[in-house]
């Protein structure tokens, strides 16, 4: 912090001076290369260009005004690596290392564009420059991402230059708890974590509940798999939960905050714990704070590895050291949660949306979203979709609007099928609703939920029960095993989904598996276990051809379930190049050169090689 | 075992010998040896005057933690839906069938040990293998045995790469 | 105080008095597993769901611990609530098939059989309830048991599976155990006491007199611990069984003339 020439803000004022000086320092001129350090780019390597980059800066002299920095998640991962020049905005997608050259000598040093860098519209063929004229993100709308990709997330300096920690600065003067309570209130903010109770009227209950010290607790165990919204934000602008915490400490009257994140996210502790340190060393986090009489720690813990902890008790559980059981919430954790206290949890991205309320106004908030569901919501749109990647949309767009206009439509020109949102509990959603409008109300009456808020989307020749096996089996893994339904409820779905996708389904299954969804549904002791049975009923209520299928036919319609379809090699595609025959571990396959080959069904153990390897798509399913 | 208090010691001072850390310290104690030996956490509980019985619950209830010695190199597979969607499950089989080992297990030479994991959150470049915290995307069953047939090979540690 | 009407009937408890108290209160029978007075309910079996009216809809609760701060209504024999109870006992069939515990209380309750097969088989003819755990953790103070691991493959178990080094043998967990699957075995030979199937051994204070077993010795050191009886009274007390105590205290009133 020494670039700031100062130590402790002890007053509002000083905050807003370091503000200005930080502002007047950075001459509009300067250039600045920002390296996305998303998780999808980072698997691509770009912490390798950011230190290229580095190193290009380093040798262009101090004469040249330049500075490289990695900043949070852009959302595109299917493009990544991103790396986007400021200003102008200029945004290179597909980045590899030869590249970092040519961008720094000609766009950086020379102002010049490097067209083959830039992204093409599929729709006109054209070449696009900046972010906001793709189609990926025009029709988004970015609050709790807005400092992603323009941040750097280790360093304060930049989260004060564009206006962070005001929000906390207008709370303490000259906001009271009750007027911050009511602004959120206003706001309609519902929880982003999966359950969507409102954010004010969950404050209000803990600032009167009796008891102390209380507790302020940020769920950063963000385990659905195919979701990284919250690991997004936590890497990607740190300051902006603590903020967040911090004015949700003051409203309620809390001292005490943690911040529990999942064990698979290392590079999220990091930064976080970096982040606190730097607002500690500043005093925006620890005793009186900005020389008010509020005072306020935050501590991180990581988790240990089970999804289960999402679930606000089990967290409380996993915090205390103890393994993660949910206990019954029938006395809520804003009465009795953490170590038996009033408690106050909500996840990364609404804790991230708060000093944007605070800012700009809870009216303005409520302003965006649909009558139940207010402002936006971040989803990661994954699964067999074009552009895959991160969104943040206002609620009430449609399901549609996401997949064709953000996701570009379905991969390789199939069908689409089926998407599934609200992590493993969520549900399947077929074509035929993809008009419905995306919140919380909606998604629940089609028989899914928000959830946290993954997407994953599934083309033709996606199996739903193989689906809903693949769910089943991830939730009985992961359910902590305290109360029987969940814990014997799964493992017999499981025991008849297994029966059904082997071919050897019972007619009655289907009827027992809604039985024993019903079961989980009312007498599971918490949420991961009510919910459980949710992809095994969706599927059931969207697809029961194809269990029906299965079970009657003995047949797999999306041909991916091993034993129920056959392959075969089409005579007319087949040129009889030996490359299956070479590869089939079983010998099933014969055939002269250039004749077309045969697959002996009796041989065959069905493993698919022939069917991968096979350059002419010769193999068919059958 | 002096050395080991010591560095149990070493933990518990640094979460303030808070026993709601007990995760993180748990953690770093893996961190340490690569595995929680019994001793140590008999160590553990006792500086934190806590049961045995309450850490080896937590050690068998996260599914991060390892009560036996590791490979010499740490495979991880994503299990998440995406990269299950795209075929990891076959991946893991193949794995499984060459290198006799199942997931959380350690194969019989100690080459490596074989986690898979829900989500790493990587989804867009799905399959997602990663070896010694070195990133492989878009892997098929082939290609995963491949990478896995070059660590006997080399037997070093492959190049860490600076990520997570 | 609050009035809970159970079926009809009403009943006034105090206020955090739980559903399942009011029903004892009324001669209600509400079947149950995992609760026991001595410890605090945890609601693992959800044998003792029943149905609670919210006005607009009606929600399962279990009774052992749903708390009672106003007034409520609830309805234990309602078609909704027995169902609810008669799946989550057919599933608790199929864990532990063997216990003639669970096979009782299910005729009670009108269950007959079970039309699942048994699949998760972590720990034979336990339905993880829980209450050794917590018998031997908040009443005894040893926590010699645990869970271990989670999910189907849930188990009871001491650390590392091994005998526990701090089972003290005193059989609390056998005693709570509500379908009979832990045991207490005498090794007379050996002077031992086992509980199964933790496979945790104790050594057994003797009669110096008859040579039977009297209690572990384990279990009188917890004791002599825990309370404030004289060690020196306490250690004699323990030198006989009961049956040669009587036999000696007999014989020395009778020397004492106490009844010519």
């Amino acid at each position: 912090m020494t670039e700031l020439g100062i130590k402790r803000f002890s007053s509002l004022v000083e905050l807003e001076g370091m503000r200005e000086k930080l502002l007047n320092s950075r001459s509009a001129s300067a250039k600045s290369i920002h390296v996305c350090t998303g998780p999808g780019c980072v698997a691509k390597g770009s912490f390798k260009l950011y230190e290229i980059f580095c190193a290009a800066v380093e040798g262009a002299g101090s004469d040249v005004q330049v500075q490289a920095k990695c900043v949070g998640c852009h959302g595109f991962c299917e493009r990544g690596p991103i790396v986007v020049i400021e200003p102008g905005g200029i945004f290179y997608q597909r980045v590899e290392e030869p590249d970092v050259a040519e961008i720094f000598r000609e766009t950086v040093l020379g102002g010049r564009v490097v067209e083959r860098l830039l992204y093409e519209d599929p729709n006109t063929g054209k070449k696009v420059e900046k972010a906001n004229e793709i189609p990926f993100y025009k029709v988004q709308e970015r609050i709790a991402l807005s400092g992603n990709g323009l941040l750097d997330p280790t360093e304060i300096s930049d989260y004060i230059a564009e206006g962070g920690y005001t929000a906390l600065a207008k709370v303490l003067s000259p906001m009271t708890p009750e007027e911050v309570i009511s602004e959120v209130e206003l706001s309609g903010l519902r929880g982003r974590g999966g359950g969507g109770f409102p954010t004010g009227r969950k404050w209000r209950s803990c600032r009167q509940a009796e008891g102390s010290p209380k507790y302020v607790i940020c769920n950063g165990d963000e385990g659905d798999p195919g979701a990284f919204m919250d690991r997004c934000i936590m890497e990607g602008n740190p300051h902006s939960v603590i903020e967040g915490m911090l004015i949700g400490a003051y409203a309620i009257g809390s001292e005490h905050g943690y911040i529990y994140v999942r064990n698979e996210y290392p590079l999220s502790v990091e930064r976080l714990k970096n982040a606190v340190a730097q607002a500690k060393e500043l005093g925006l986090v620890g005793e009186t704070i900005l020389g008010s009489s509020f005072s306020f720690d935050i501590r991180i813990n990581r988790g240990g590895g089970a999804f289960v902890c999402g679930e606000s008790t089990a967290l409380m559980a996993s915090l205390e050291g103890r393994p993660g059981e949910p206990r019954a919430k029938y006395v809520h954790t804003v009465e009795s949660g953490f170590r038996g206290k009033p408690t106050n949890l909500n996840n990364v991205e609404t804790w991230a949306n708060i000093p944007h309320i605070i800012n700009r106004g809870g009216k303005w908030f409520a302003g965006i979203g649909t009558e139940k569901s207010k402002g936006t919501k971040v989803f990661s749109l994954v699964g067999n979709v074009v552009n895959t990647g991160l969104v943040e949309v206002p609620m009430g767009i449609t399901m549609r609007r996401i997949i064709d206009e953000i996701g570009g439509g379905i991969r390789d020109g199939k069908r689409f099928k089926a998407v599934q949102t609200g992590g493993p509990s969520g549900g399947c959603i077929p074509a035929e609703h993809l008009d419905a409008r995306v919140d919380f109300e909606e998604l629940t009456k089609l028989g899914s939920m928000m959830g946290s808020g993954g997407m994953i989307v599934m083309d033709e020749e996606t199996c739903m029960v193989r689906v809903a096996k693949y769910f089943t089996d991830f939730l009985q893994k992961e359910s902590c095993g305290k109360c029987t339904p969940c814990r014997e409820g799964l493992a017999q779905m499981l025991y008849i989904l297994d029966r059904i996708t082997d071919g050897e389904g019972q007619v009655g299954d289907i009827e027992r598996l809604e039985e024993l969804g019903g079961l989980l549904e009312g007498t599971a002791l918490c949420a991961l276990g009510k919910t459980a049975a949710n992809p095994v009923i969706s599927t059931i209520r969207y697809f029961r051809d194809e269990y029906d299928a299965h079970i009657l036919d003995g047949r797999c319609p999306a041909k991916e379930c091993r034993g129920l379809f056959r392959y075969e090699i089409d005579p007319e595609a087949c040129n009889g190049c030996g490359i299956c025959l070479k590869n089939c571990p079983a010998d099933a396959i014969t055939g002269e050169k250039k004749v077309p080959h045969v697959i002996n069904q009796e041989k065959c153990t069905l493993c698919g090689t022939c069917w991968e390897k096979c350059p002419f798509t010769a193999v068919l399913k059958v | 075992m002096p050395e080991d208090s010591e560095i149990i010691e070493q933990i518990v001072d640094r979460y303030d010998g808070d026993d709601g850390m007990l995760i993180p310290m748990m953690q770093d104690l893996q961190a340490e040896s690569g595995y929680l030996p019994a001793d140590q956490l008999r160590c553990l509980g006792r500086h934190l005057r806590l049961p045995l019985s309450r850490l080896y619950a937590v050690a068998t209830f996260y599914s991060s933690f390892r009560l036996a010695p590791k490979g010499a190199h740490e495979v991880t597979l994503c299990m998440g839906t995406v990269c299950y969607l795209k075929g990891s499950a076959s991946i893991s089989e193949a794995i499984t069938r060459e290198f006799q080992v199942e997931p959380g297990g350690t194969t019989r030479d100690r080459l490596f040990s074989f986690q898979a994991v829900n989500c790493m959150g990587a989804c867009a470049v799905a399959p997602v293998m990663t070896v010694d915290g070195k990133y492989y995307n878009g892997v098929s069953p082939a290609s995963a045995l491949e990478i896995l047939y070059g660590l006997t090979k080399e037997h070093v540690t492959a190049d860490k790469e600076e990520q997570t | 105080m609050p009035t809970v009407t159970i079926d009809g009937c009403e009943v006034k408890v105090k206020r955090d008095a739980t559903i399942l108290d009011a029903a004892r209160k009324a001669g209600i029978w509400i079947p149950t597993l995992c609760y026991h007075p001595a410890v605090p309910s945890e609601a693992t079996c959800r044998l003792c769901m029943v149905e609670l009216d919210r006005g607009e809809w009606k929600q399962l609760v279990t009774a052992c611990n749903y708390p009672v701060r106003r007034d409520i209504v609830v309805y234990v024999s309602s078609e909704r609530a027995k169902k609810a109870r008669r799946g989550v006992m057919e599933l608790l069939l199929a864990r532990a098939p063997e216990s003639q515990e669970l096979k009782a209380l299910a005729e009670r309750m009108g269950v007959k059989g079970t039309p699942y097969p048994n699949v998760t088989d972590s720990q034979r003819n336990c339905i993880l309830c829980g209450l050794c755990v917590q018998v031997c953790e908040q009443i005894i103070g040893k926590a010699a048991i645990s869970f271990a691991g989670r999910g189907a493959e849930r188990t009871v178990a001491a650390p590392f599976r091994q005998p526990s080094e701090d089972c003290i043998g005193c059989g609390a967990c056998a005693a709570i155990c509500p379908v009979g699957t832990i045991k207490v075995r005498l090794h007379k030979e050996q002077q031992e006491v086992e509980i199964s199937p933790f496979k945790s051994r104790v050594k057994l204070l003797v009669c110096q007199e008859c040579g039977t077993p009297i209690v572990s010795s384990e279990v009188s050191e917890q004791v002599l611990r825990k309370s404030q009886i004289d060690w020196q009274e306490f250690r004699e007390l323990l030198r006989l069984c009961p049956k040669c105590r009587r036999s000696q205290t007999s014989a020395r009133l009778r020397a004492a003339s106490v009844y010519k």
